[in-house]
């Protein structure tokens, strides 16, 4: 899967906006919209959230999650456990990249947001890192993890599916009677 | 005809039409054109952008694009001359029109259909009133009477012809009057050529008005504003005023973002009011160059003279600035120094006759790194719409690359026009250098000549004409301050430059004389005009200034003459 195509899913998720146009409620085949009134809080998807926001159209609302202290919180815990502890949301990461990329001017402290985010998505990865590298090594039969994003798993996806392809290649030529110097080719 | 509701009368109007876009090639309609472009982005408005550098240019890109559009924005162009003379459009095309020249032709003025002005009416404009310039003919009526008369029988036709004749006679009379006083109104107006009120400037309001007014608006409406300073099109209150309307709404934008608790993104845009040195690109050159090439300190100091160099070496000396920090880049310099650098220096110049060394002027900062004065920003823009790098004069491309300079993603772009404007800078000083040591400017009487001749090193860039009026401004400024004569004090200048080789051709520009009160009034439009005619020269007046034409080569000592005698 590609990053661009996590990013896609992850503008589904929902966030507050207030607009300032008035439209009433609109039927989309994803579900309705609206209706619209100036001034007034309103639950968009993100798609349609940044776009408004492009057109001058509306301001968005700083979703739950994106708050200093908790996301202070949220980092001391990640680094206390070793396991992973349930993300601030299932999209966390794209989410803070388009809305701080487009949004910054609606969202208060949106730098220490963006490192704060960084920091927890780094030990996870490192967490990551670790486990699969564990997994390899001790070649174990099936491994459990939860709590990991889409977009975290997307990450190693690649390099972990191809390296245990390559570990049942090798594996599977150490069979006596299978190969005479015949190397699997890839 | 005069729009005075932006927003219903204009842009309720295009809304949802295809709008083609003449914008000329200045920096002020550069910043309107962006303006107005993101506007049209958010409410997704169709355009078309077509880049216009003279009237033939104008006529070309109308005649091509008239097909398909009826609604003509034009942006700094088109309101100084009877448009639908020149044009000859459809009853259907109507122009809009933003444009800083003035004086506005009276035609455009009283047209109420096809013409809408968007500029303000609170400017100096001094129309002349209807009655005095235009009035139903009447000549018709007298012809047809005098046939009804030949008709009568001979007798009472005696009489009746006595009375008709002393009527005709009395009409006659007062139809010529009126004559000749519309001529005298119309000479009066339109002698002098003059800058109004920035299109940037007026496109902005246009945003706020639909509260769609974002920072990066603003500041093209700075830069727009600036430009006029830079070039010299407006007097010096009217940009002292226009800074304090800009003041206003760049607190609002300030007020509504920071709170003590809730600060900004560091990427975001700030503006700021900043009363800061008059030293053309200080912060991206190193503190002596930006002293030796901005032209106000090199005039004040005569830099092109052994004894100003001392002097500039006194003046640093006294600020106790050490010539190894002044030398490299600004950014760079110890952070001591330059704390209080603007105030050390407005000490230090005050004592050397500089009295106005600062100026009001705005800073941009965004990021780290990215810190620009809106004067830095006209400079890069102006030298890469008017480079010369490449060797095809493709005004397209230089217009896309200096719009593209003024947004903020395009950073290579700025530093680019940055490094072209010091360039530029370096190439006017060494030529103000030569011009004067070498007694390049003669006064001919009642004005002050001077032309570049085809080997002085630069000239190429020169064939621009912002770059030569930059140039004569410089040029008139380091004359006043090195002559003793105190008449040629108060003369204007005309400069020449060879502009095209092949086709042996030279860029004439005139500006009016240089003095602290002057109104910017440019009276060479019309002198050039009638020069040209008496001496039937070859010249091309493409330009929207009037003042700046072009002229073969063979013609110029000729048209000298008969400017000459028209002016003395």
């Amino acid at each position: 899967m590609d990053p661009s195509e996590v990013e896609f899913l992850a503008e589904k998720e929902f966030v507050k906006i207030i607009p300032n146009f008035s439209l009433d409620k609109i039927y989309l085949i994803g579900g309705d919209l609206g209706p619209f009134n100036p001034g007034l809080p309103v639950d968009v998807p993100v798609w349609l959230a940044l776009n408004l926001k492009q057109r001058q159209k509306c301001r968005i609302l700083p979703l739950e999650w994106m708050d200093v202290e908790k996301l202070e919180e949220i980092r001391e815990l990640e680094r206390k456990e070793d396991a992973f502890t349930p993300a601030p949301s299932p999209y966390y990461m794209e989410l803070t990249k388009l809305l701080l990329n487009h949004a910054s001017d609606n969202i208060p402290k949106a730098d220490e947001i963006r490192t704060l985010v960084k920091d927890i998505w780094d030990t996870r990865i490192a967490k990551l890192r670790l486990s699969a590298d564990s997994f390899i090594r001790q070649q174990e039969a099936h491994a459990q993890l939860d709590n990991l994003t889409l977009m975290e798993i997307n990450t190693i996806r690649e390099f972990l599916l191809d390296s245990l392809n390559c570990m049942y290649k090798l594996r599977s030529n150490l069979q006596p009677g299978s190969t005479k110097g015949q190397f699997a080719d890839y | 005809m005069f729009i005075t509701d932006l927003r219903k009368n204009f842009y309720d109007v295009v809304a949802n039409q295809r709008v083609a876009l003449l914008v000329a090639a200045d920096i002020d309609a550069l910043c309107a054109c962006k303006i107005l472009q993101a506007l049209f982005h958010c409410d997704q408005i169709q355009y078309t952008l077509v880049p216009v550098t003279g009237w033939q240019d104008l006529s070309t890109a109308f005649l091509e694009h008239k097909e398909q559009f009826r609604y003509f924005v034009l942006i700094n162009c088109g309101a100084n001359v009877d448009l639908l003379e020149m044009l000859q459009p459809d009853d259907d095309s109507i122009f809009f029109i933003c444009d800083t020249h003035r004086p506005v032709d009276v035609v455009n003025v009283y047209n109420d259909t096809q013409i809408k002005l968007l500029i303000k009416q609170d400017d100096d404009l001094g129309v002349p009133a209807y009655d005095d310039i235009f009035r139903d003919d009447e000549d018709g009526g007298d012809s047809g009477n005098e046939s009804d008369e030949g008709s009568e029988p001979s007798g009472k036709r005696r009489r009746f012809d006595e009375g008709a004749i002393e009527r005709r006679i009395e009409r006659q009379r007062a139809k010529r009057e009126w004559e000749a006083r519309r001529r005298e109104i119309l000479f009066d107006y339109e002698q002098y050529e003059y800058h109004g009120t920035s299109a940037a400037m007026i496109f902005f309001e246009l945003a706020w008005v639909l509260t769609k007014d974002t920072k990066d608006m603003l500041w093209w409406a700075i830069i727009g504003l600036t430009d006029q300073w830079v070039h010299d099109k407006i007097t010096h209150m009217k940009y002292v005023s226009d800074i304090a309307t800009m003041q206003r709404h760049v607190s609002r934008h300030n007020h509504r973002n920071e709170d003590e608790e809730n600060s900004l993104s560091i990427d975001c845009m700030r503006i700021s009011f900043e009363y800061d040195l008059r030293l053309t690109l200080y912060h991206h050159w190193s503190l002596y160059e930006s002293i030796c090439n901005s032209y106000y300190t090199a005039c004040s100091f005569k830099l092109w003279t052994l004894k100003g160099q001392k002097k500039l070496q006194e003046f640093l000396a006294d600020m106790g600035l050490p010539l190894r920090q002044v030398k490299q880049k600004f950014n760079s310099m110890d952070i001591t120094i330059k704390e209080n650098l603007r105030d050390v220096i407005e000490e230090s110049s005050n004592k050397y006759g500089m009295k106005d060394i600062r100026i009001q002027t705005f800073g941009v900062h965004f990021g780290f790194k990215n810190r620009f004065l809106a004067s830095d920003m006209v400079h890069a823009a102006a030298a890469l719409l008017e480079s010369t790098e490449k060797e095809q004069n493709d005004t397209t491309d230089n217009f896309i690359k200096a719009l593209d300079s003024l947004s903020r993603n395009n950073l290579d772009c700025l530093k680019a026009g940055i490094d072209l404007a010091k360039k530029k800078l370096i190439a006017i000083q060494q030529t103000v250098a030569s011009c004067i040591c070498t007694n390049l400017i003669l006064s001919q009487g009642p004005f002050l000549y001077c032309y570049l001749m085809e080997g002085t090193p630069d000239v190429k860039l020169f064939s621009k004409p912002l770059a030569l009026t930059l140039l004569c401004k410089y040029l008139l400024k380091a004359f006043v301050h090195s002559t003793r004569n105190k008449r040629c004090k108060l003369l204007p200048l005309i400069m020449a430059a060879p502009k095209d080789v092949e086709k042996g051709t030279v860029i004439v520009v005139g500006i009016p004389p240089d003095s602290e009160t002057s109104d910017k009034k440019n009276f060479f439009g019309r002198a050039f005009e009638k020069a040209a005619e008496s001496t039937s020269s070859r010249t091309l007046h493409d330009h929207f200034d009037t003042s700046i034409i072009e002229l073969k080569t063979e013609d110029r000592s000729k048209f000298l003459d008969a400017l000459i005698t028209l002016l003395s």
